[in-house]
């Protein structure tokens, strides 16, 4: 599924739980100005996001939604329980839609009946109000009474179709063709719309005729609203009803589709009161297949529609009388007569098993349900077609898209909300961030806990010397430690975050500050997709728009000032993210003029940063790095956008925050490159344990480049500092011990050589003396806190497997 | 240019957009008896039929597109 889509149900389940969770709100304090401001923001939201993508059927009712609570935020209608019912059933109908394109991508047009009826209920509640209050909005004729009376009452003007073309459809309909008849009634702004009625009119699916018609009297030419549509159009067509739903889904409230019973064809010559029989019909070439029985007429029919909706009322009551068992008796009395008189005797068994069920569970609805499946008993088999105007159910069906018909809003269609309808739950939870870190606190001290057991095993075989109990012991040792690393794997993946989180706000960002600047940028995002923790990826957020605006600010030059160096005219300004190891390095690349080392000196040395012997000394890669000393600033003039001198120093502390590095690269006249590397998570830190005057204490892995044994006679003494060749490189060395204040000398081993750890923080390498080195483990690392929170030379504290406590150095406070 | 204005008839041709229609009005206005020439044209806006209908403009000749012309006949065919 496309991430837009993907975004877009995400956030409109949101918006959903939100709308209705202030439904409810609403109706403990319907006076609350704040909870319905924000009611119709997210309604407006939602429809909004709707729109982005071609569904129109929630467009429609979130529209209808929006201008309605429109209303009520205007004071013009006052809140009331009747109103969130239906906006609750349609923001179950929206939530089902969403379901629906999360499965399928796409709304099934059989939605778009559904959506204009409640888009009309919806603003028909709005006209209520118009009117009066106290109209009752429910309607007291049952909808069903009233399609099929608008069916056999008021038929559509068949007599308009060229009788040829009647013939033609009639003698269609015998070969099981169903006809249905189009009123469409085109917005009188459809034109704005971009709508073009006529053209939609002409390429109806299955159009067998059409016509065009003034649906008010056209004024004089003088006074016609060209932009205004009033034409209507009839159309007959051989399409089936979904296929017609579905091109007509964009204006479902304009048109009305009625299945066209092929006695209408036959008969429309004659007034519906002389009906006339299909037998009498001189043109029909039709086969009557029961010859001996004459097919219903008009009146007919009317009556069993009436029989029949009798017999469902009295079905559908939920009332109990002590003689339901007679009330029941009766109807399947009546259903066998109509059976018998349609000729259908031999549904006689089945009715009466449906009245056994039904006296049995003292109910009426297996009858009813029988009735429902087979009411096409009760016509005779000449014309199947038209039993289907006779159920309520198919006509509502057929008229449902109308917009004449009374919004059905209480005839018990809901949408997902009652409770026993199975729920397909998200499938995306959104947890508490508090909930994942305890998780994974847990996770962390299971990780040291485990580390106990080969302690454990070591004091079984050498205290207890119980050899076979320590193996055992390290063999669960094994399992458990799998399991763990495992679990701890998959509570990283929770938290991990795509860095598209903090890169989607750049192109707005560089846009609008290359605006302000009067520079043309060419923004590059690349590796978006590259995941870290949470924690990392926020803590990213900040430096990376400070060093977003230095580049575009200080680096990029003006078009012209490019031109003339020969460069394009637009600057391009490339933000890459890529894994390397267990690391995410994000990459900050400018073409612009690049970092003038010779200037940052001066700056430096103005500002007191550095002194006059350091200005001397200092290399151009040492002065590019000082752009991260604290007060340096090197633009002449002060801008809103950067140059107060905060910036890069801020930048490198917060990326020290979370353990991560910054590099720049510069070339004078050709751009710079800043590169920040963060580990992906900071959960569980790698230390190699080393061992100096019997005490323990731990390095971060990723400061460790090697561990070297060193032969004493190769350590050369200058003045105090000791330095060594190592592969070739002079590498100063430092004693732990001096640095920690231990008194004592490093030990060396039998062959004389002292364990040397090389380490590395930033671009400085230092060879740490140590007493030996031991096993790597990942530890939780714990900063200090209190007291001890002013000792520097640690950078927190972990437990071990035995229980003791390892202390962490700080590498970059001894480099 | 859809429609062709020529002296006192109007040519339409292939596809007669909504943007044709308020000249098409302007045209008519002044021209009672102008006359429409449909035979080359495909489908107009319904815009442009609301105006020749609303002017009861008589059509000299009826378009080629035997569908179309099924249409725009019973409406444009002018009884009187």
């Amino acid at each position: 599924m496309n991430p837009l889509l993907e975004q877009f149900i995400s956030e409109s389940r949101e918006l959903l739980e939100g709308i209705g969770q202030k439904l409810m709100q609403l109706e403990d304090s319907p006076n609350d100005r704040q909870l319905i401001d924000d009611l119709f923001r997210s309604v407006h939201t939602l429809k909004g996001n709707s729109g982005l993508f071609t569904f129109p059927e929630m467009t429609r009712v979130l529209h209808a939604g929006e201008d309605l609570l429109g209303k009520v935020r205007s004071g013009e209608m006052a809140y009331s329980r009747q109103l969130a019912d239906r906006l609750l059933d349609t923001m179950d109908f929206v939530g089902l839609l969403s379901n629906e394109i999360e499965s399928t991508e796409r709304i099934d047009a059989s939605h778009a009946a559904d959506a204009a009826r409640l888009a009309e209920s919806l603003r028909a509640l709005m006209k209520e109000v118009s009117v009066s209050f106290t109209s009752d909005p429910a309607g007291s004729t049952p909808i069903t009474m009233k399609s099929i009376g608008a069916i056999l009452g008021e038929l559509p003007p068949l007599r308009e179709v060229p009788e040829a073309l009647r013939i033609e459809a009639f003698r269609r309909c015998g070969n099981g063709e169903k006809f249905r008849w189009i009123a469409y009634q085109p917005a009188p702004e459809s034109f704005f719309q971009g709508d073009d009625p006529f053209h939609r009119a002409r390429q109806t699916p299955g159009l067998l005729w059409g016509s065009v018609q003034p649906s008010e009297p056209l004024p004089p030419l003088a006074e016609l609203d060209t932009y205004r549509c009033s034409l209507k159009f009839h159309l007959l067509t051989a399409a089936f009803h979904e296929e017609l739903v579905e091109y007509f889904r964009y204006v479902p409230d304009q048109i009305e589709i009625v299945a066209v019973d092929p006695l209408w064809l036959a008969m429309s010559e004659c007034e519906p009161e002389n009906s006339v029989g299909i037998e009498n019909d001189p043109v029909s070439g039709t086969p009557v297949s029961e010859p001996e029985r004459s097919p219903e007429s008009i009146e007919e029919i009317a009556a069993l529609a009436r029989i029949l909706t009798a017999q469902r009322q009295i079905l559908a009551s939920g009332d109990h009388p002590a003689w339901l068992s007679g009330r029941l008796k009766a109807v399947a009395a009546v259903l066998k007569n109509l059976a018998n008189s349609a000729g259908n005797a031999e549904v006689n068994d089945q009715i009466e098993a449906s009245l056994t069920t039904a006296l049995a569970s003292a109910s009426g609805r297996p009858l009813l349900e029988w009735l429902n499946a087979h009411q096409s008993r009760f016509t005779t088999k000449v014309v199947p077609q038209f039993a289907g105007s006779l159920g309520p159910t198919n006509a509502e069906e057929e008229t449902s898209a109308s917009a004449t018909a009374k919004p059905a809003v209480d005839d018990g269609t809901k949408f997902g909300r009652r409770a026993e309808d199975s729920q397909t739950g998200p499938r995306s939870l959104k947890v508490d961030q508090a909930k994942v870190d305890r998780l994974m606190n847990l996770i962390g001290e299971l990780v040291v806990e485990k580390n106990a057991l080969p302690y454990l095993a070591q004091r079984a075989e050498a205290q207890y010397g119980m050899r076979e109990l320590s193996r055992e012991i390290k063999g669960k040792y094994s399992v458990i430690n799998r399991i763990a690393d495992e679990m701890q794997d998959a509570i990283m993946q929770v938290r991990m975050m795509a860095v598209s989180f903090v890169f989607q706000r750049f192109p707005r960002l560089v846009r609008d500050i290359s605006r302000k600047l009067g520079k043309e940028v060419r923004l590059v995002l690349e590796g978006e997709q590259t995941e870290a923790d949470k924690n990392i990826i926020e803590s990213l957020a900040d430096p990376l728009i400070h060093i977003v605006r230095n580049s575009l600010d200080h680096g990029l030059e003006m078009p012209e000032i490019r031109v003339a160096a020969g460069k394009p005219a637009t600057g391009k300004l490339t933000i890459r993210a890529a894994q390397e190891a267990d690391r995410v390095v994000i990459e900050i690349v400018d073409d612009g003029k690049g970092i003038d080392p010779g200037v940052i000196k001066q700056k430096a040395y103005e500002k007191g940063i550095i002194d006059e012997a350091m200005l001397e000394r200092i290399s151009d890669q040492e002065a590019i790095d000082l752009i991260f000393a604290p007060g340096l600033s090197t633009a002449a003039v002060v801008s809103d956008l950067s140059g107060r001198g905060v910036g890069m120093d801020v930048v490198r502390s917060a990326v020290a925050k979370v353990d991560g590095t910054v590099v720049v690269h510069s070339e004078l006249g050709k751009g710079t490159s800043i590169r920040i590397s963060l580990p992906l998570s900071m959960a569980v830190t790698q230390v190699m344990v080393i061992e100096s005057d019997g005490q323990l204490f731990g390095v971060p892995m990723d400061h460790v480049i090697e561990t070297v044994r060193v032969p004493r006679s190769s350590i050369r003494t200058f003045k105090q500092s000791k330095t060594a060749v190592l592969r070739g490189r002079i590498v100063p060395l430092k004693s732990l011990n001096a640095f920690l204040g231990i008194a004592a000398i490093p030990r060396s081993n039998s062959d004389d050589e002292i364990a040397v750890l090389l380490v590395q923080a930033g671009n400085a390498e230092l060879g740490l003396l140590v007493d030996g080195f031991q096993e790597t483990m990942g530890v939780i690392q714990k900063p200090f806190s209190g007291f001890l929170s002013g000792l520097s030379a640690y950078s927190g504290s972990a437990l071990m497997g035995d229980g003791s406590v390892l202390m962490i150095l700080n590498i970059r406070e001894i480099v | 240019m859809p429609i062709e204005f020529k002296k006192n008839r109007a040519m339409f041709r292939e596809e007669v957009s909504v943007e044709e229609a308020e000249e098409l009005l302007e045209w008519l206005q002044g021209r009672p008896e102008a006359k429409a020439d449909l035979s080359a044209c495909n489908h107009l806006h319904t815009a442009n039929l609301q105006v020749l209908m609303a002017a009861k403009t008589v059509i000299s000749s009826w378009p080629k597109n035997s569908e179309l012309r099924a249409w725009l006949e019973p409406v444009l065919k002018l009884r009187d």
